[in-house]
């Protein structure tokens, strides 16, 4: 599902140069649920925005679901990304729009047909428990009920993989649980899961494969 | 798609809010001044046509010629380059013809101790020839006939009734250029506004897979959707405004112009005034885009 070879990522030149990523190698199996770790400032978020063509390498070869990623054109990145859902710190989910809306905005904005936005909305919300959320706006929401809705949004579109970067970051411990289970729940179904999280404690109770990154290098593939 | 694309730029119209209702009267004031001078120079240009067909060319003859001869001396004009048709008057027919003009006064004529009037030929010249230049070359052409003895007519009030016209559809142009720019100014600020208050919705669209055109087309249709409300609206000021106006100013015209009726914008022309509305609306929401991708 995914396939990183060599990959290094520089941003800045001269003084201000900063390196990223380094010399990273790394394969995701379909279906694997896989725990990205490291500190802040560690390079999770980088290599995250490579995955989905947010940010382009500096070197080395990337493939995604398929998609040979640097190679992508402008007008081929769509494709890409709707085999991707992506789930961030904050849910930046659109306030002007209730829960259902916003995971139909998005069934809409991909062309999917009239006729299966709302059962693939509402199947969406069941999956993550909010259904009975689906009317309420955002600010109406509790920070773990936001980030399940962000999860439904991702999910919704039926992606082949799944990038979850720091989603209980803003959590409380119990919050963090139900999200994490949650998210389980989408890996049980086929999904491929790459979660990053900072956070030590939260990588080992997954007890999933976890890589390790410091500095932007992969220091360790274990599990 | 077709729906969703049309009901995020009604959202997206609804958004811009004054700024995209100061769009929409500029756009109004832009086309419907444009408009004004328009239908300004429409009329003029009726009026223009109307007399250039009416121009007509009198050749006063020194003497009136046998009625033998007569066809042969109008075949002659005839054949002369920029004349399309040719009329003989007699003494005679002239002589009735004054009398008929003079109306209640008529029996003066009788006491006239001869015929007085020369006979002469009316000449109407071809389209092209009806201009100052045209008829300049052909009252020459006339003149050097020997049988006349003086020509009269031309076409030089026609002209500057033209260069009136020309004077209008100038200013149209020109009022019309200024307040379109400004119009395409507001458009693109109503849009760059929209656009940051969408920033969040572009981004979450652009990382869930959705084209360009998808993103960016509502931004689009929204600028043309102003443009066109404010072209309906001017198009409707103008309906309003001839339907008041134009049966007032039709004597005035009658008697100075020689129009029946003040005319309006045809079908086409009103259509392509809404068309230019959605133009000048477009090219505001596509310069906006620019700005805010640049």
């Amino acid at each position: 599902m995914i396939s990183l070879r060599h990959v290094g990522k520089t941003f800045g030149a001269g003084p201000a140069r900063h390196t990223a990523l380094s010399d990273v190698s790394l394969t995701v199996e379909k279906a694997e649920f896989v725990i990205l770790h490291g500190r802040s400032g560690a390079g999770k978020t980088t290599l995250l925005r490579l995955l989905y063509r947010d940010e382009l390498p500096s070197e080395g070869e990337i493939e995604v679901a398929g998609f040979d990623v640097p190679a992508l054109r402008r007008r081929q990145i769509p494709r890409l990304r709707r085999s991707i859902g992506i789930v961030f710190q904050d849910a930046k989910l659109l306030a002007g729009r209730t829960v259902f809306e916003n995971i139909a905005f998005v069934l809409r904005v991909i062309g999917t047909p009239r006729k299966e936005i709302t059962p693939r909305a509402f199947a969406a919300l069941k999956a993550v428990g909010l259904s009975a959320r689906a009317q309420a706006y955002p600010t109406q929401l509790s920070q773990g009920e936001a980030q399940r809705a962000s999860l439904a949004r991702a999910i919704a579109k039926s992606p082949l993989l799944l990038l979850a970067d720091e989603p209980t970051g803003n959590l409380d411990e119990d919050m963090a649980g139900e999200i994490l289970d949650v998210i389980r729940d989408i890996w049980q179904r086929g999904t491929t899961v790459l979660l990053a999280t900072h956070q030590a404690g939260l990588a080992d109770s997954l007890k999933r494969r976890t890589l390790t990154l410091h500095a932007g290098q992969l220091v360790k593939d274990q599990g | 798609m077709l729906t969703f694309l049309a009901s995020e730029a009604a959202r997206d119209l609804r958004r811009a809010g004054r700024v995209g209702l100061s769009a929409v009267l500029l756009i109004t004031l832009s086309l419907a001044a444009l408009g004004c001078f328009w239908l300004l120079s429409l009329n003029l240009g009726q009026a223009v046509a109307q007399w250039r067909e009416r121009v007509r060319i009198v050749a006063y003859l020194r003497d009136e010629p046998r009625p033998a001869a007569v066809d042969d001396f109008l075949a002659r004009v005839q054949a002369l380059d920029g004349v399309q048709r040719v009329r003989f008057v007699s003494r005679a027919e002239a002589l009735s013809s004054l009398k008929r003009s003079l109306g209640a006064q008529a029996s003066v004529v009788d006491h006239l101790p001869r015929n007085p009037l020369p006979a002469s030929i009316e000449v109407v010249p071809t389209p092209a020839a009806a201009t100052p230049d045209g008829t300049r070359g052909l009252v020459e052409r006339l003149a050097a006939l020997s049988e006349v003895e003086e020509v009269q007519g031309g076409a030089e009030w026609v002209d500057s009734l033209a260069q009136w016209q020309r004077l209008f559809q100038l200013t149209g142009l020109g009022v019309g250029a200024v307040l379109a720019l400004a119009a395409i100014l507001t458009v693109t600020t109503a849009t760059t506004l929209v656009l940051h208050a969408r920033r969040d919705e572009m981004e979450i669209m652009r990382l869930v897979g959705a084209t360009e055109t998808v993103i960016r087309l509502p931004l689009l249709l929204q600028g043309m959707a102003q443009g066109l409300l404010g072209a309906a609206v001017a198009l409707a000021a103008l309906v309003g405004a001839h339907a008041l106006v134009a049966p007032r100013v039709e004597p005035l015209l009658t008697l100075t112009l020689g129009l029946s009726r003040a005319v309006f914008l045809s079908a086409p022309e009103m259509m392509l005034l809404l068309a230019g509305g959605a133009m000048l609306g477009a090219l505001g929401g596509l310069l906006a885009k620019g700005r805010a991708y640049s």
